[in-house]
């Protein structure tokens, strides 16, 4: 076969060697908690709901935090009909289709299944690309749904984020535990823990959403056969992106886990923090697979 | 989900579904009961739709079908052309009044492709039928194009009206018709439409 090119076998290790160490945290996390009979149930409970909501709504709260509307197959044929072909292609369900009015140029996929996907263009990406570009943008979006980001990423941030409420309510809660006179002073040792448990997984999180979107790259290019023409949708996308006015990039903030490129520019911070790939290092990966594929 | 699905998801691997060009010869048998049936006969016109991707390998596929059109289609008499559409898909159209030479250039040119491990580009095969004028009503034959989805291996018929409407009731009738005589998609979600096909 002469498809050696879609395979990036150390890109699927370092994704299992991620999951792993997170899952290391997490059983160290939860072995700790059976070791000094105190499991926070509350906080659990409260954490679940939450995480859950967010996982069954998170079409409909996307919609509304970031103004997306649905659009129909009349309102905007052409986005529609590549959108079709690419998921006949690629034998995907057809998402429903979103666009935010937005000079941002942007696009996201959200829904917790492929039967359940939103897959959204801000009127910014609209105008900027072309056919081309957009359609291996929307196959890096179908890609995120294809390959379950948003369930994989809320099961991989469950425990961090127990662990996040922990550690600022910790004391608090751990001070009105029922097991007070028993544990004495071990909700410090709670809070402590909890503290560099939430450092740890929020780092391999992170490191973890960097593979997904490498591995989005690599489903677009698979899809569209085209992996220079992402590239270059990537670099007018965040061209454009530094000089667009910071209002705008406020209100699309809370959806930066699911955008192709995340809002707020991280050049300020260090890149294990990113969610996002910097965009040099993804083109850098899209044309050696190029090269592969010639 | 089976558990392939579930490790490509988990893993992050994206591959093309593959092929399935079996069924494709169903159209052949089905034809002669179109037209005996419900009078639709072919309009002797077909095409084939894949989409192309940025490969040397590709190019030389490419080349060969080409190559191998040319060839065939002095044999049979058909006419071809290839043409790129508004999504950048590659089509290639057949014109033949007899369709048993329409089924044979399509299955070559997915025979070739999937030869140089393309099969997974190819997107669709579409055979065109019209209806019989009905009695005391000029003008009103209809298109009806019956569409082969290669990553589904099943037809599904496909009636565009103007105004991107679809002709649904009619396309069910065909679905109730031909169930038995073809592989037709059970599921009504895969019946893609195509607008603007180019035949």
């Amino acid at each position: 076969m002469k498809r050696k090119w879609e395979r990036d076998l150390g890109l699927q290790g370092r994704m299992i060697f991620t999951m792993f160490l997170l899952a290391v945290v997490y059983l160290f996390f939860l072995a700790f908690f059976s070791y000094y009979g105190t499991p926070p149930v509350y906080m659990i409970l409260f954490v679940g709901f939450f995480m859950a909501i967010q996982y069954f709504y998170s079409d409909k709260m996307v919609l509304w935090t970031t103004g997306a509307h649905i659009v129909s197959e009349s309102e905007a044929p052409q986005l529609h009909g590549m959108i079709t072909r690419l998921c006949a292609i690629a034998d995907l369900p057809k998402p429903q289709v979103a666009i935010v009015k937005s000079q941002v140029p942007n696009a996201f996929a959200t829904g917790r299944n492929k039967n359940n996907a939103i897959v959204a263009v801000t009127t910014g990406i609209l105008d900027k690309l072309s056919p081309a570009e957009l359609e291996a943008v929307l196959a890096h979006e179908l890609s995120h749904v294809k390959n379950r980001d948003m369930a994989v990423m809320t099961i991989a941030s469950f425990i961090s984020t127990l662990a996040f409420y922990l550690m600022r309510y910790g004391l608090y809660f751990g001070g009105m535990g029922e097991d007070r006179q028993r544990n004495g002073g071990s909700f410090v040792l709670i809070w402590l823990i909890s503290i560099a448990v939430w450092i740890i997984s929020f780092i391999l999180i992170r490191a973890l959403s960097r593979y997904r979107e490498y591995a989005a790259d690599r489903g677009s290019a698979i899809i569209t056969g085209q992996p220079s023409v992402l590239a270059s949708a990537l670099m007018k996308i965040s061209g454009i992106m530094s000089r667009v006015p910071s209002e705008d990039l406020r209100t699309v903030e809370g959806m930066n886990a699911f955008f192709t490129v995340p809002a707020i520019s991280g050049s300020s911070i260090m890149d294990i923090f990113s969610t996002h790939p910097s965009v040099e290092k993804r083109i850098a990966k899209l044309e050696k697979m190029q090269q592969d594929m010639t | 989900m089976g558990f392939r699905d579930f490790i490509d998801a988990v893993l992050g691997r994206s591959r093309l579904p593959k092929a399935k060009t079996d069924k494709l010869f169903a159209i052949s048998t089905a034809s002669i009961t179109l037209e005996s049936n419900l009078g639709l006969k072919s309009s002797g016109a077909a095409g084939i739709c894949f989409k192309p991707i940025d490969a040397s390998a590709y190019e030389s596929a490419r080349k060969e079908i080409q190559e191998l059109l040319e060839y065939s289609s002095k044999e049979t008499k058909t006419e071809f052309r290839l043409e790129k559409d508004e999504f950048n898909f590659l089509w290639a159209i057949f014109k033949d009044p007899d369709f048993e030479d329409l089924v044979a250039n399509i299955h070559l040119v997915s025979e070739t492709l999937e030869e140089h491990g393309f099969g997974e580009q190819l997107l669709c095969a579409i055979y065109r039928f019209d209806s019989e004028p009905e009695d005391g009503k000029p003008g009103g034959v209809k298109t009806i194009y019956w569409i082969y989805n290669f990553k589904q291996g099943t037809y599904y018929p496909f009636i565009p009206l103007s105004g991107k409407q679809r002709d649904s009731p009619f396309e069910f009738r065909l679905r109730a018709e031909m169930e038995r005589e073809m592989p037709v998609e059970k599921n009504v979600e895969k019946w893609y439409p195509l607008w603007g096909i180019p035949f």
